[in-house]
C-alpha cells in the first residue's frame, strides 16, 4: 500500500497540477528572447495588470527576481540597498547582490513581525555629505510575508509609510513579495493596493501557487527593459517559456483562492501543536501559512524528530537547535493536517521512550535545507 | 489559407514536439533545489555519460552556462579568459563574465574557420614576472561550431593540442559547445571524443535539439558542485524543473540523429542561393547548418531583404550592412 508522504517543508514542494500539466502541454509558444512568447506575454500582462504595475518579466527563481531588481534599482557603481538583517535576500540568496552585482548591503534590524522601525531605516540612509567615505544609498527592501518570521505580514499602513520614506530621501522601494499574494489574503487587502508604494516587487509563482518554475517582476516600463537585459546578462532569457507561464497562469488563475484554506490548516497545526505537552508554539505568530514550533524537552532535537517523521512519511524542516518549521500548502489536506499532528504526536512519543530508530536520511533533505 | 511560416532566422526557434509536450505533461517531478527532481538528476546523468565527464548541470540558457564555468574556473578575484574576440561569449553575453564576474577578457583573434592560432593564444597567456601588473590567465575558452564564423567546426586535433597547451601552462579549458553535436555529427567524430580535452563544456538543448529550454553544463563531480552554487547565486535554481528536462531529453533521444538533414538542407540552400546573381555565397563555409550570404547588389541591403521575405512568410536574419543568414533546422 502506497502511503502518500504528507510534506509540509515548505510551499515550494507543489507539483503541477493536471491542469497546469495540460496547458504546459498545449502552450502556444515562440522564441523569448528572439521576440515575444505569445503565452508568456499574455502572462506578463496578466501579472502586470493585477499587481497595478506598468509591466512584468517572467524569471526563474525568486533569487533572480531580487538580485536583478536590486541591480537594476543600483546600477551605478558605489550603491548601498537597506534591508532587514534577517530577510531572505541577505541571508539566502548567496550575498549576490554584493559577490556579483558590486551591491553594498546596509541591514537594519527585523523586528519578529517582519517590519524594520522606521526610525531605524532613516537613520541607515547615507548623508549626503558622507560622500567621500560613504556608498549611495539608493533603494529599500521590505519582505511580505516574512518567510524567517513565520510568514508575517507588513500591512499596507506600514509598506505605505516605507514608501513615503523612500520618496522623501529619493530612494526606490522593492518589495521581496514572494508570498504577497499570501499576505493579500490574509490582511484582506487587494493585491494591488498593498504593494502601491513599491516600485518594484518580485512574486513568485512556485511556492503557494503551485507552479513549477518561475518568478515575475514588476515594475514601471522602463524599469522593466532594463530588468530584460539583466536578466539576459545573468542567463535567465529562456527561450519557449510559455511552458512554463502556461503552469503560472493555471496557479494564478486557480490557486490564490485556495490560500486562505492554507491559512487556516496552518492554525489547526498550530493548535495542535500546542496541545502536545513537549512543544511550544506562539499562536499569535501564525499569520499565514507557516508554523514554527519549539521542542521544550531536551531529549528531543529538532533533527532527530524530522527524522522520524520521516520514517512515518510526514516531512518537515529543522531550522535551528530547537526549533522545527511546517508550511501548509494546496497539496496539504485536512486530513494531511490530522495526519501529520498524529505522527508528530506518535515520533515524540517513540524519542522519548527510547525506541527511535537511528536512520540516516534517506537524502539529506530535512536537514539541510535553507530559505526555502 | 493558413500558410507556414518558414522560420530560418535561428536554431533556436525550433517548437517544442508532441513526444516533447507529452513528456513535460507526465514528468515525475520534485523541488530540485531542496533535494533533486529525479527527472532532472537522470536527464543531466545521462548528459554526463554522453559527454564523458563526471556530471552535468541543466541551467535556464546558454548565456548563464557559460557565465557559470568561466566564473567557477576563474573564481579567484584577478582572473583572466582567452578566448576568441568573436566568439559568442565575449560578443553576445553582455560582458556578463566582467561586468557581473569580475572576469578579464583577452582575446584573441579568430580566424574564418573558428580557431585562434596556437602560437597567438600562447602570446596572450600572461607571464608571471608581470604578476604585479598583469591579472593571471586561469582559463582559455573554445568555441564549437562556431557561430559568428558561419557554424563552423573545431576538429578533435586542434582541440587536443588546445588543451595540451592549457594543460602545460596550468590554465583549464572551457569548450562553448552550444551546438556540439552539430560539430560532432558534421566532423563524425563521438561528441564525448571532440570534448575529450575540456575541463568544461557548455550544450543547449534548446537550438537544434529542439528542446523548449535550457543548457547542460559538464564537467568534473567538483566543478559541478561549485556551478550549482553559483547558478543558484545567479537565480537559476529552478523547482521542478524536471518539466524541462522530459523535453530536453526527448531532444536528445530524437534530435540529434536528425542533424546530419539540417546540415544537408543548409548546403541545399547554398548552392541555390549561388545560382542568385546578386548574391555571393562561399559554398565551402557551410558546414553545418548555418548559411550566411551577402549582396553584393549595393541596391539590395539585408534588412530590406529580411522585410520583403517576411511578408512571404520566410524569416531570415539580416548579420551585417551586406549580410544575412538562414539556419535551417528540422521541423518537430
Amino acid at each position: 500500500m502506497l502511503t502518500k508522504v504528507v510534506d509540509l517543508r515548505s510551499d515550494t514542494v507543489t507539483k503541477p497540477s493536471e491542469a497546469m500539466r495540460a496547458a504546459m502541454a498545449a502552450a502556444d509558444v515562440d522564441d523569448d528572447v528572439l521576440g515575444s512568447d505569445p503565452t508568456a506575454h499574455r502572462f506578463e500582462t496578466e501579472m502586470a495588470r493585477m499587481m497595478g504595475k506598468e509591466a512584468a518579466l517572467f524569471v526563474p527563481s525568486g533569487t533572480m527576481a531580487n538580485l536583478v531588481s536590486v541591480l537594476v534599482h543600483c546600477d551605478t557603481r558605489g550603491s548601498e540597498v537597506i534591508l532587514g538583517d534577517n530577510s531572505h535576500i541577505h541571508i539566502y540568496e548567496n550575498g549576490g547582490m554584493s559577490t556579483i552585482g558590486g551591491v553594498h548591503p546596509r541591514t537594519v534590524h527585523n523586528n519578529p513581525d517582519g517590519t524594520m522601525d522606521i526610525d531605524k531605516i532613516v537613520a541607515a540612509i547615507r548623508h549626503p555629505n558622507g560622500g567621500l567615505c560613504y556608498p549611495t544609498t539608493r533603494l529599500i527592501c521590505l519582505e511580505n510575508t516574512h518567510g524567517n518570521y513565520g510568514g508575517k505580514c507588513l500591512s499596507v499602513e506600514y509598506t505605505d509609510k516605507v514608501g513615503e520614506v523612500a520618496k522623501t530621501h529619493g530612494l526606490k522601494l522593492h518589495i521581496d513579495g514572494a508570498r504577497i499574494f499570501n499576505a493579500s489574503v490574509a490582511l484582506g487587502v487587494p493585491v494591488d493596493r498593498l504593494v502601491r508604494a513599491a516600485d518594484s516587487v518580485s512574486v513568485c509563482l512556485s511556492k503557494g501557487l503551485g507552479a513549477p518554475v518561475g518568478s515575475v517582476i514588476v515594475g514601471s516600463k522602463d524599469f522593466i527593459e532594463k530588468a530584460k537585459i539583466l536578466r539576459k546578462t545573468l542567463g535567465g532569457g529562456m527561450r519557449q517559456v510559455g511552458v512554463l507561464c502556461a503552469a503560472a497562469h493555471v496557479g494564478v488563475r486557480d490557486t490564490v483562492g485556495k490560500l486562505a484554506d492554507d491559512h487556516r490548516r496552518a492554525k489547526v497545526l498550530a493548535d495542535g501543536l500546542e496541545k502536545i505537552k513537549q512543544l511550544t508554539v506562539d499562536l499569535t505568530s501564525v499569520e499565514t501559512n507557516m508554523v514554527y514550533f519549539d521542542i521544550t524537552d531536551p531529549l528531543i532535537s529538532p533533527g532527530k524528530l524530522c527524522q522520524v517523521l520521516e520514517q512515518r512519511n510526514v516531512l518537515a524542516m529543522a531550522v535551528s537547535s530547537k526549533s522545527v518549521r511546517l508550511v501548509t500548502h494546496y497539496q496539504i489536506s485536512d486530513r494531511d493536517v490530522q495526519h501529520a499532528l498524529t505522527c508528530i504526536e506518535e515520533a515524540v512519543e517513540e524519542i522519548l521512550s527510547g525506541n527511535a530508530k537511528s536512520e540516516h536520511l534517506t537524502n539529506g533533505l530535512t536537514a539541510n535545507s535553507y530559505g526555502n
